[in-house]
């Protein structure tokens, strides 16, 4: 328990120097001409976190960076609580865009579907294919899916590796994408707060994070919508899964999969296609 | 718990240590704010303790911070203004530090994975954003509200 302590207090004061490292450094806006990056601390934290763990400089053991995720669990909580006092004062204001919030929630769990297992099914995809597309597969989505397929199935294996990708690079590609939405002007910021709360905590504060950057002076607002937007993506979250995700998915699988799955391609065991 | 409200205090020392550098708010201002920052995470895991039902730690914990600083509680707007010392940001920064130093967990099964894994995870992320984004835009327009 003590060796335990010891390695806990080697991660905090790495994510100290981590956070002054990072906050001194500050924001910075590169212009790319079809749109703007916005870089911030939270995102440069990220990146030299994970250069810090990677395996390879064996810095820090596997049992620290099991004990870093699950620190980040708890810290995530404390990131819920502070959303939740700037949505207290805001509520006039969220009731007043309740219609727009019910009907951006439809996009959430649509929009993985929709773009997704076309995809998935075109680049030769199986049945690993639901897994993967009926959700963003955090993990109420994967006790969802494993809970009805059984951990060893191919459905499960294709929630697990968005699970994967998800936390490997989830909160980056999501800034990069808000900043890049943001910069294209064809969505209000209100709009696109609302699409930043995807239902997991580190990609939510990185995407609105980028919008905040990109829309200094809707920063409140742009918190506010998407901490409202990911606490209905999280707390509905699973009941739409069970009742309306996965057996949508399933459906359009079954009808999809003959016209876009590629039947005849040849396997190549790479454990995807079976 | 006593764990728990270690590890959330000195994540909470962390983030008004960024909060200063960063946003130029100073520790002993914004104390009170993380005070009560870590009062509601720590009531909100207690109260998913003691109830008989079932709800995950987020939802008692935002409902609690949500009920503390709305118009109806008495002395919202102190606590409102207190938190509002906490730029979002900056305790977003530790946070994201935490995911970042976990990475090398899931590097290893990472690479087991096909490059299609990849791909599709990326485009559910896009699906995801662009089409709530979209129809909350939608709804917007035709309500005329922008």
């Amino acid at each position: 328990m003590s060796e335990e302590r010891v390695r806990e207090w080697k991660l905090h004061v790495i994510v100290l120097g981590l956070v002054i490292v990072t906050e001194l450094i500050g924001t910075k806006k590169i212009d790319l001409g079809i749109g703007v990056l916005a870089l911030f601390p939270m995102l440069y934290a990220l990146v030299i976190g994970g250069f810090i763990s990677w395996p390879t400089f064996n810095w820090l053991k596997m049992g620290e960076m099991k004990r870093a995720s699950y620190i980040l669990g708890i810290a995530f909580m404390l990131f819920v609580a502070k959303l939740g006092t700037m949505l207290g004062p805001s509520l006039p204001q969220i009731f007043d865009a309740g219609f727009s919030l019910s009907v951006q929630e439809i996009g959430h769990f649509v929009g993985t579907i929709i773009l997704g297992l076309p995809i998935a099914l075109l680049i030769g995809m199986k049945r690993e294919a639901i897994g993967a597309t009926f959700s963003i597969d955090r993990e109420p989505n994967l006790a969802v899916i494993s809970e009805k397929y059984g951990g060893d199935s191919p459905e499960v294996r294709g929630a697990l590796g968005v699970y994967i990708c998800g936390t490997i690079f989830g909160a980056i590609y999501l800034a990069l994408l808000a900043g890049f939405l943001g910069s294209l002007g064809l969505f209000h910021p209100i709009s696109l707060a609302m699409g930043a709360g995807v239902g997991s905590g580190s990609m939510m504060a990185a995407a609105s994070g980028a919008l905040a950057v990109t829309f200094p002076e809707h920063a409140e607002e742009i918190a506010v919508f998407a901490g409202a937007a990911n606490l209905i993506t999280i707390i509905i979250g699973t009941y739409v899964c069970i009742f309306f995700s996965l057996p949508v998915t399933v459906r359009l699988y079954r009808w999809l999969e003959p016209i876009l799955g590629r039947r005849h391609a040849v396997d190549k065991g790479e454990g995807v296609s079976r | 718990m006593k764990q728990k409200l270690l590890i959330v205090s000195i994540i909470g020392l962390i983030a008004i240590l960024g909060n200063w550098v960063g946003y130029g708010v100073s520790p002993i201002e914004a104390l009170p704010g993380i005070m009560i920052i870590v009062a509601v995470t720590i009531i909100g895991w207690s109260l998913t303790d003691c109830l008989p039902f079932k709800l995950p730690a987020v939802v008692w914990i935002s409902l609690l911070a949500l009920l503390i600083t709305s118009p109806v509680f008495p002395g919202n707007s102190y606590l409102a203004e207190m938190t509002a010392k906490i730029n979002f940001m900056a305790l977003a920064t530790p946070i994201l530090a935490y995911a970042g130093l976990s990475f090398g967990k899931d590097l290893a099964d990472f690479k087991k994975l096909s490059w299609r894994i990849v791909v599709v995870s990326l485009v559910v992320y896009t699906g995801t954003f662009l089409f709530a984004a979209l129809f909350a835009e939608i709804m917007f327009r035709i309500q005329g509200k922008f």
